[in-house]
């Protein structure tokens, strides 16, 4: 018998090698394209002028702009978009396909026609989509770790892990989101477009609460305020946020779990 | 019949808002039987049989497979229960031995002399990947992988579509061993031979209404089919007119066509007084049977 195909879990993990080693790839990648370009950019004082001259919202939206700092550099070129993008899309299109994918292909039919309780075909596919992500982010880990130092950028590892964490953490609870809206509408493409908007509308509101009155007290609301607002490469990561960014998830989760266990499957 | 049903459905209603669904769809299947659910495409057979795996939830009325309920007990039910969807799809990228082997596990293992003598059987390519093989070929891998770990029942909605004629006398062997074996087969077709080469009791649904279920024989008894007569020689009409069970008579010069209900004896010996040229029975179509149960104006089965 085929190890890699022994349950759902291990089975939807062999179905995602191809894409997972793509993402890693691609994780590693970035790091490096970015890495590479820190030697030219760090003693550029005009770019540090420049950034003083742009409204705050975008300011907020880069994070920091002393990028004679390592650290600042990495915050704002890799952790306040790229690198939480990256391991978003992966967790949401991981999370919509789980369910909401096997059933518009039509596979689900045979797959709950087994011994297996409904719940632990989610529950298996979301630790697959939880692994996924994991993967992904120690990815990101080594390669900030590995290829920053060559081009000058030495950062602590530990909080390098916590911010990877962080971003993780996040990614996982979009992600989760994304299977609880596969599992109550069934439909893959409306679940992604869903949790994108989510992500889009919490993300700006995030970014914009600092500087806009209107939607400065809904800047809790937004996950991305959990992520980063502690700003976590510099402080670490903040144990009640961390833990309200597993709240998300789980609450995603146990969505997904009621939803499904509720709903007629669409042939 | 004792013993517990192995299917019992009570007053199994599914509504959808439009007219696709079931209604009050009540009957048992005994253990050891093969009972086919005959009925044309959209009648409600699918829907049937996706409320007893718990796939759908009825929205009146009730099942219970093997005593138990469908949605509390459905780990249990599906253990002994071998299911083919009407529609389905594979895993495109494994191969049809991976994927076996992947439900296999899921129902805690099932031995590989289990599998083997089913794809040599049904001459079902286990190397290739599933993206590569024809819709019948599909097929048969969903048949393997409904018969491979021997479930008390099997569930098989639409089982011969796809299937050359070779592989249904294959199939319709399999489903012969599995009774003798003492398995349960609940099958659907909108084909009327096949059920009743394949099947003890049918139970005919039509607009989500199980209109009747009956022995096989008895169907057949009330069967009505076209028959046509080639003789050597013109005959005379009265010949056949005073007949019994016989409808809609039409003699041109040597040939004879008319509509039997029941049995043929009287129309064989009949026609047994002239030369026989030819004799041609016309299998009746679903809609003919639908006749025969309404009464309706194809003739009057009486």
């Amino acid at each position: 018998m085929n190890v890699f195909t022994v349950n759902v879990f291990t089975k939807t993990m062999r179905d995602q090698r191809r894409a997972l080693t793509g993402w890693a790839l691609g994780m590693a990648a970035l790091v490096l394209l970015y890495a590479s370009f820190y030697p030219s950019i760090k003693g550029n004082e005009s770019l540090n002028e420049y950034f003083d001259t742009l409204p705050e919202a975008v300011r907020n939206m880069v994070g920091c702009i002393d990028f004679s700092s390592p650290t600042c550099y990495i915050q704002s070129e890799i952790f306040s978009i790229m690198g939480p993008l990256l391991l978003m899309i992966l967790a949401i299109g991981a999370g919509a396909r789980a369910i909401a994918g096997e059933e518009e292909t039509g596979t689900l039919d045979l797959l709950l026609a087994n011994p297996i309780a409904r719940r632990r075909v989610v529950l298996e596919k979301f630790w697959a989509m939880v692994a996924a992500t994991i993967g992904v982010g120690v990815v990101m880990w080594a390669a900030i770790a590995a290829f920053g130092p060559p081009f000058g950028l030495h950062l602590g590892l530990a909080n390098l892990g916590e911010a990877v964490l962080a971003a993780v953490l996040m990614a996982i609870g979009f992600g989760a989101g994304a299977l609880a809206m596969g599992c109550w509408l069934g439909k893959r493409g409306l679940a992604i477009a869903v949790v994108t908007s989510v992500a889009v509308v919490t993300y700006l509101l995030n970014v914009l609460a600092p500087s806009v009155d209107a939607v400065s007290s809904l800047q809790k609301l937004s996950p991305f305020y959990y992520y980063i607002d502690n700003d976590p490469l510099r402080n670490g990561l903040d144990p009640v946020h961390a833990l309200v960014l597993v709240l998300i998830a789980a609450a995603g989760l146990g969505l997904a779990l009621f939803a499904f266990e509720r709903r007629d499957l669409t042939t | 019949m004792s013993a517990e049903p192995v299917i019992a459905t009570t007053d199994l209603t599914k509504s959808y808002g439009r007219s696709r669904g079931i209604v009050d769809v009540t009957m048992t299947i005994e253990p050891g039987e093969v009972f086919g659910f005959l009925g044309p495409n959209g009648a409600g057979k699918t829907t049937t049989i996706r409320t007893l795996l718990d796939f759908i939830r009825p929205t009146a009325g009730g099942a219970t497979v093997f005593g138990m309920d469908p949605h509390a007990d459905s780990v249990e039910v599906h253990r002994r229960v071998g299911y083919l969807p009407g529609e389905f799809a594979l895993y495109e990228h494994m191969t049809g031995r991976d994927y076996l082997g992947f439900l296999a596990a899921l129902r805690g293992g099932v031995a590989d002399h289990q599998i083997d003598p089913l794809a040599e059987r049904l001459q079902s390519d286990l190397t290739v990947k599933i993206a590569s093989l024809s819709h019948g070929n599909k097929q048969k891998l969903g048949l393997i992988q409904a018969f491979m770990h021997r479930p008390p029942l099997l569930i098989l909605d639409e089982p011969t579509q796809g299937l050359d004629p070779i592989m249904q006398q294959v199939f319709h062997a399999m489903v012969l061993e599995a009774r003798e074996a003492g398995q349960t087969v609940f099958l659907s077709s909108h084909a009327l031979p096949e059920v009743e080469r394949m099947c003890d009791r049918v139970g005919i649904i039509r607009e989500g209404r199980l209109i009747t279920v009956e022995d096989v024989g008895a169907l057949k008894a009330r069967a009505v089919r076209v028959v046509d007569l080639h003789f050597a020689r013109p005959v005379p009409a009265e010949a056949f007119s005073s007949l019994p069970g016989l409808h809609e008579l039409e003699v041109h010069g040597d040939v004879v066509r008319c509509s039997v209900a029941g049995p043929m004896d009287a129309l064989v010996k009949a026609a047994a007084r002239f030369e026989v040229l030819d004799v041609e029975s016309h299998e009746p179509s679903l809609e003919d049977i639908f006749l025969t149960f309404y009464g309706g104006d194809g003739g009057d089965p009486g």
